[in-house]
């Protein structure tokens, strides 16, 4: 379970990410976060992780609050899954996976590249549970494609069976069926393990098909919260043009040469 | 409810942008400071009359002028040194345990004929004396010993890159602002970088001679020394510079800072340190044949002694030696450059 407890973020130049958010997801969902660009939803995840430290406010995981002190712990049991994957991509597929150990594995066993035996079986069942094949065990992560890439990145992802997993637009740079695929991965991956999934997108219908809630944001305020049956089109109107797009006349009132051109 | 038009500016909308020519009055400023500047420069370091030498030189060697310094001064030298040493002769008797029936490959014992001038006590008149005098001549000695020291300088050069990449690896990690432990100590690492690259290796070589004696020992130091500021910065501002993306993969999960660097960083800039490191090599085989003048091993201290002695047959010998060892250098890293990267 997560819980936020009015978490507040402003940056050093004074905008304000998050305002006063508070929220509890618990233990197994998987939660969708929703909302234009810049409204906060990386910023929220980040909290999580201490990626980003809140200006106010607190968050707790299981009852532990997340600071100085436990956030070595906590990070060991929340894994992450990025929008560019984030794999090192000159290291092999396998190594990549294995990298998912590193918290728990020794400085020595790390430097030397010397992992258990079960340890690389793990990173084995895992490429396969992701469907990848032992012949791109040894490729470099670079040479593989977007949605393969990703793949690697779940599998090290679940390589602690983690009890939080934070996806920050995982499908962004994919293509709409590989989107689904690598969603439902992760939503599999999740519920055979009871992980919690807090999953940042941009993508509605995706949203709406895979979300056991869907949370959105815009300008650091949640503003939705429910079942996606609650999220109807009217909110996602409301939540992605609102204000701005009907108040904010176009200066353009007749139609210029060039529009008329492109529309003919 | 998406299909209202990119707003457009309407025809006939003044504008008012303004894009300046690249040049102006003020940049013709600068470029006359620029000239008046390097005339002065130029004048101070004597280019005028260097042009004037080289203009005679060229004069004299096309017939035109009759005399020129310069090629007075080469010729002297150019004569003086060929043909360059090849064998080298030794008296017996000055050799301690010479094993007659098992001499040195190549080499043979020669009995010549030796006269000198001695000065006769008693009738006080010059005569001419003369001896037979047994000596072992090594047809190739002197090249084997260029060859030997050539060798020699091969290892310093080796030792002292392999000496800069251990002692650079711990600099770069304290010199790389993102990873160093704290503010102080990366301002130490970048202060002692800096110091390690600003004093050139032949005056490094020149104090360590002075430490270690003669020898190659002051040789691979100030060539490692002087390797591992370079190194050290190029390697900790690739750090740096590194895709931060997959470390912030591995710091999500608190991989800590030491493994981060393992594997999130090192394999990224591997290729450019190799590349780094095959340049260091390079330029160190280059140096170790000149830190020799100074005493710090290898076919320098060679040189130099030859050239103090005024033997120009040796010098000669050596300098082609270093040339074929620089240019058979050039062409074999080119051909492992190009296979590594």
């Amino acid at each position: 379970m997560i819980r936020f407890e009015s978490i507040q973020k402003v940056w050093p130049d004074g905008t304000r990410a998050l305002s006063d958010i508070s929220l509890e997801i618990p233990k197994g969902q998987f939660c969708i976060i929703l909302g234009p660009s810049g409204a906060g939803k990386s910023t929220l995840l980040r909290a999580v992780n201490g990626l980003m430290k809140p200006t106010s406010g607190k968050v707790l995981i299981d009852q532990t609050v997340f600071g100085k002190t436990t956030q070595r712990r906590l990070r060991q049991r929340i894994a992450m899954i990025h929008q560019h994957f984030n794999l090192t991509s000159r290291l092999s597929v396998a190594a990549n996976v294995l990298c998912g150990l590193l918290p728990v594995v020794s400085t020595l066993r790390a430097l030397s590249g010397w992992f258990k035996p079960e340890q690389r079986s793990k990173a084995c069942s895992m490429l396969e549970r992701v469907g990848l094949s032992p012949a791109h065990l040894r490729r470099r992560a670079g040479d593989l494609s977007g949605g393969q890439q990703q793949r690697v990145g779940i599998a090290r992802a679940f390589m602690l069976d983690p009890e939080v997993v934070l996806a920050d637009e995982p499908v962004a740079s994919l293509d709409p069926k590989i989107s689904r695929d690598i969603l439902m991965l992760i939503r599999d991956a999740a519920k055979e393990r009871g992980t919690t999934v807090l999953c940042s997108l941009h993508q509605i219908d995706l949203a709406r098909e895979f979300g056991d809630r869907i949370i959105g944001m815009r300008d650091g305020c949640i503003v939705f919260d429910g079942t996606p049956e609650q999220f109807t089109d009217q909110r996602v109107q409301d939540l992605y043009h609102g204000a701005t797009w009907e108040d904010t006349p176009l200066e353009a009132e007749t139609p210029s040469a060039a529009f008329e051109l492109a529309h003919a | 409810m998406l299909n209202k038009p990119i707003p457009v500016p309407a025809p006939g909308t003044e504008m008012n942008w303004h894009l300046a020519p690249p040049f102006s009055a003020r940049h013709l400023l600068v470029l006359m400071l620029v000239l008046a500047l390097l005339v002065l420069t130029g004048h101070r370091t004597e280019m005028d009359r260097m042009l004037v030498m080289s203009g005679e030189a060229v004069g004299n060697l096309i017939g035109i002028s009759d005399d020129s310094q310069v090629v007075r001064g080469l010729s002297r030298i150019g004569q003086s040194m060929w043909p360059p040493v090849i064998g080298e002769s030794e008296e017996v008797a000055r050799i301690s345990e010479l094993d007659r029936d098992n001499l040195p490959l190549f080499s043979r014992i020669e009995v010549q004929e030796r006269t000198e001038q001695r000065m006769n006590l008693e009738t006080l008149t010059l005569e001419a004396h003369s001896e037979s005098i047994e000596v072992l001549v090594k047809p190739a000695g002197y090249v084997w010993t260029v060859f030997v020291k050539m060798i020699e300088t091969l290892e310093i050069a080796l030792w002292g890159t392999i000496i800069a990449v251990l002692l650079s690896a711990p600099l770069a990690y304290f010199a790389a602002r993102n990873y160093s432990p704290n503010r102080a100590s990366y301002t130490a690492a970048r202060a002692f970088i800096s110091l390690l690259r600003s004093v050139p290796e032949l005056i490094v070589a020149l104090i360590l001679v002075l430490a270690y004696g003669f020898g190659p020992i002051a040789g691979v130091l100030a060539l490692g020394l002087h390797a591992a500021g370079f190194l050290g910065k190029f390697y900790a501002e690739d750090i740096e510079n590194a895709d931060h993306k997959p470390q912030e993969a591995l710091e999500a999960i608190g991989a800590g800072k030491l493994k981060t660097l393992w594997y999130g960083v090192v394999p990224q800039v591997l290729p450019q340190y190799i590349a780094y490191t095959a340049y260091i090599l390079d330029r160190n085989l280059r140096m170790a044949t000149v830190i020799g003048l100074v005493g710090a091993g290898g076919i320098g201290q060679e040189l130099k002694g030859r050239f103090d002695m005024f033997q120009y047959g040796h010098v000669m010998t050596i300098l082609i030696a270093i040339f074929i060892f620089v240019f058979v250098l050039d062409q074999l890293s080119a051909r492992i450059r190009a296979k590594l990267i």
